[in-house]
């Protein structure tokens, strides 16, 4: 009865390390076929095409609609899902990719090289928020024939990038739907997405559901297993804790559950709460700047509110196991990228902050306050919010008076990234297996005003701009270390954003589930192979 | 006197009357029984009631002390409660007065617009108006107040249209006054009653529309109101409940306060009830 958070923390964590996974006898068991899979949508997004926007938001949905080229399997490693195979040329300029034969559109026509150049070229380059900067230095995509697609580059693009990439900023749109119909941003195809994956989409009700159904013609033999999959709009976190119990939603992808239910639910055996297949999307909680204040523009100002926080009294007591100390824009579990130096880390000290506050010319005024500042906390994730209130809390208590302002998921990407009507933004940085993936655009200059989790503070940094370059075409992985370790050095001096906490998505799926969490983007990916036990 | 001692005979009355003197007695001692800012980090989150004698009622989910919410909160739900009753009061009173006192295409004109208002569900005006104009504790006070306006501007216009052919209104137009004079001078003194009797309901409905607001998140997220502390109690309602019940019951018991004391002002007011 007297549970205490911190108490229910730890239940959680013993659940994770347990319940790895759930070790049934799935080798005696025949998949089943048909069935309706629920899932909790917790945040609705602007539109559905994973080729327009990378977020789990999105994906969770277009991830089961659309396909991208490569997917990861189960050991992380790339395998083709509409790309059969790849080669880079010596000077890492041409990357040529074979597409499988015999794939159509839900529409029925077929899917050729023309929709991977038109969605290369017009989406990823263009809009697509991580892909602007990924495919920075794309000059062409040439089909020489229907199965053939060659990117070429005007520096070289490391293969082990692009295929790290691809994953998530990979998804083709079928170009017949696209071309010369108009914006593409504006496109209705966008809410009623066409792809050749899995499932078809069958409707969007905005706020309360989606539904896409099994595509008889999908090109992998004897898949999908599932009838349907339902999307549930249930922006309330307790709410789709109940149902789950009442068995009206199979899975919660993202931790999209409060920390307590999922304590709660992972006691339960109808569920099984765990970390796995999430491990390719490590996040960290931002707060991001605005550098239109002039108060934030200053680094002092931006230094003084980092030390202001006491991330690790916040990690112990709101958070627990599934949260540690960010050291800076690379979470610790990219082994291949972590550096040995993560450069300055502004442990707590609120004496040092007030000073830097004081220096930088913000006396306290009447009241004791310096001057307010609006923040906007993601909708996603009670962590999120714990962490907007957390702030506010700590800010106070230097004289910088916090004004939340809570947006709904649409709402916060409009305001923060499109109006850039915000001064402090909290929210997750996902990092995606390479910095060069979705952390470098949230410090590359020049992106796309609106594209989503991209630099739009206001902040331009000639040096961090060049180290992002050379790092995103180094071909020799040990250099590209090193200018990445250069980089989260770079960021943490100049602190745009500061990422205090790193931590791994939590998911709640139903026991009847099978051959689930089975890949590091299982939640993202096109669930071809998942089915329902009786 | 007579309606002091009318209004004391009534036990309901006297309860009501007690527990909202009780409501203000916290709102007025917040600032000396919980000098900190009641939103500041207190210690460690979801602290049971009465586990800790340093926080009596516990910690919410963001570790702020409870009871120095509540008495905090009591001020905000009177402030909201009580402003925009006046809003709305003085709203209905003029739309009313007008359209009771003139009749014809005047009557015909407002009470269109009254209607238009009644037909639209007053939460869902109020979500559209939070939506638009931002919840800052401002808006939302004042929103509440342009919602709940239309019933008290029907009874006026009721009372009005009872009132105005009557011998005190006939001799005052003889002599000359002006309608300015007649309606707020003479006619409306006498319609109050009713209005200041329903003014309580307005008060409790305000109260509460605020609380939903805040439990769907869209109050003000920067003052410390019950509604907001209820809906925090939201993410933690299955196990730590008592987040989200400890300000149910301080709604409920202002809200029972105030209707309560509405109802005993009506029975003291009305004359029919007298001799019971």
């Amino acid at each position: 009865m007297d549970m205490t958070r911190r108490a229910a923390l730890k239940t959680s964590a013993a659940i994770a390390s347990s319940v790895l996974f759930p070790m049934r006898s799935f080798a005696q068991e025949t998949p089943r076929k048909g069935g309706v899979f629920t899932v909790h949508y917790g945040a609705e997004q602007r539109q559905l095409n994973p080729s327009l926007q990378a977020s789990t938001g999105v994906y969770i949905i277009g991830g089961k609609i659309q396909e991208q080229l490569v997917d990861l399997d189960a050991k992380g490693q790339p395998v083709g899902v509409l790309a059969e195979s790849w080669e880079a040329s010596p000077d890492g300029k041409t990357i040529t990719f074979k597409l499988r034969p015999g794939v159509t559109w839900h529409d029925g026509k077929p899917f050729t090289s023309a929709d991977v150049q038109f969605t290369a070229m017009e989406m990823w380059k263009k809009i697509l928020n991580y892909g602007t900067t990924l495919q920075l230095f794309l000059t062409a995509v040439d089909t020489p024939d229907p199965l053939t697609a060659v990117f070429r580059y005007e520096r070289p693009m490391p293969l082990n990038l692009l295929l790290r990439a691809l994953p998530d900023l990979g998804y083709v749109s079928p170009r017949h739907l696209y071309e010369g119909k108009g914006d593409i941003r504006q496109n209705p195809v966008n809410l009623a997405p066409v792809g050749t994956g899995p499932f078809k989409f069958v409707q969007y009700e905005r706020g309360q559901h989606v539904i896409a159904e099994r595509n008889a013609n999908y090109w992998r033999a004897n898949a999908p297993y599932l009838d349907r999959i339902v999307w549930r709009v249930v922006t309330d976190r307790a709410a789709a804790a109940a149902q789950m119990e009442a068995g009206q939603i199979h899975y919660s992808p993202f931790s999209g559950l409060t920390i307590s239910d999922s304590a709660r639910l992972g006691k339960d055996p109808r569920f099984i709460v765990s970390t796995k297949g999430n491990e390719g999307n490590a996040r960290t909680n931002t707060i991001e700047f605005n550098f239109r204040r002039k108060e934030l523009a200053d680094i002092r100002v931006r230094r003084a509110i980092a030390h202001a926080l006491d991330i690790p009294f916040f990690i112990e007591n709101f958070l627990g196991d599934f949260a540690k100390r960010g050291t800076g824009p690379i979470p610790s579990v990219s082994t291949d990228f972590y550096p040995a130096d993560n450069g300055p880390q502004y442990p707590f000290d609120k004496k040092l902050a007030a000073k830097l506050l004081d220096e930088a010319g913000f006396k306290p005024g009447a009241g004791g306050t310096r001057f307010s500042l609006r923040l906007l906390p993601a909708p996603w994730g009670e962590d999120v919010s714990l962490f907007a209130t957390f702030i506010q809390q700590s800010l106070a208590d230097v004289g910088i008076k916090v004004d939340i302002v809570r947006t709904d998921g649409g709402g916060f990407l409009k305001q923060v990234y499109d109006d850039h009507a915000f001064d402090l933004a909290t929210g997750w940085h996902q990092y995606r297996n390479d910095p060069a993936v979705s952390t470098t655009v949230w410090y590359r200059s020049g992106q796309p005003k609106g594209a989503p989790w991209t630099n739009q503070w206001d902040w331009t940094d000639p040096t961090i701009d060049k180290i992002i370059d050379d790092a995103a075409t180094e071909v020799d992985a040990a250099k590209r270390k090193a200018l990445y370790g250069d980089f989260v050095r770079r960021a943490n001096t100049e602190l745009p954003i500061w990422t205090p906490i790193e931590q791994i998505f939590l998911t709640a799926i139903s026991a009847k589930a099978r051959n689930h969490s089975n890949t590091p983007r299982w939640g993202s990916s096109s669930w071809h192979d998942l089915w329902l036990a009786e | 006197m007579d309606l002091v001692k009318l209004y004391f005979r009534s036990p309901p009355a006297v309860i009501g009357l007690v527990l909202l003197i009780l409501v203000l007695v916290m709102a007025a001692s917040a600032d000396f029984l919980y000098p900190r800012d009641p939103l500041a980090l207190a210690g460690r989150p979801l602290i049971w009631p009465f586990s800790n004698p340093r926080f009596l009622l516990g910690t919410d989910n963001s570790g702020r002390d409870i009871a120095a919410q509540i008495f905090h909160g009591a001020r905000i739900s009177l402030l909201i409660g009580g402003v925009a009753t006046a809003i709305s009061i003085m709203i209905g009173i003029t739309i009313g007065a007008l359209a009771g006192y003139y009749g014809a295409y005047v009557d015909t004109a407002l009470m269109r617009v009254t209607e238009a208002f009644q037909t639209l569900p007053n939460f869902l005006l109020l979500l559209v108006l939070v939506a638009v104009f931002g919840s800052t504790i401002t808006t939302v006070t004042v929103a509440i107040g342009i919602v709940s306006w239309p019933a008290s501007a029907r009874l006026t216009r009721a009372e009005f249209l009872s009132l105005r052919n009557r011998e005190f209104v006939q001799a005052g137009r003889t002599l000359g006054l002006r309608d300015i004079r007649l309606i707020f001078g003479e006619i409306l003194p006498n319609a109050l009653p009713p209005v200041i009797v329903y003014a309580s309901v307005v008060m409790a409905i305000a109260i509460l529309l605020e609380s939903a607001l805040a439990f769907l998140k869209l109050s003000d997220p920067n003052v410390a109101s019950w509604g907001n502390l209820i809906g925090a109690g939201r993410d933690v309602l299955r196990v730590q409940w008592y987040v989200s019940a400890i300000p149910g019951i301080a709604i409920l018991v202002t809200v029972l306060a105030v209707s309560l004391v509405g109802q005993g002002l009506n029975d003291a007011l009305n004359p029919r009830l007298k001799s019971r």
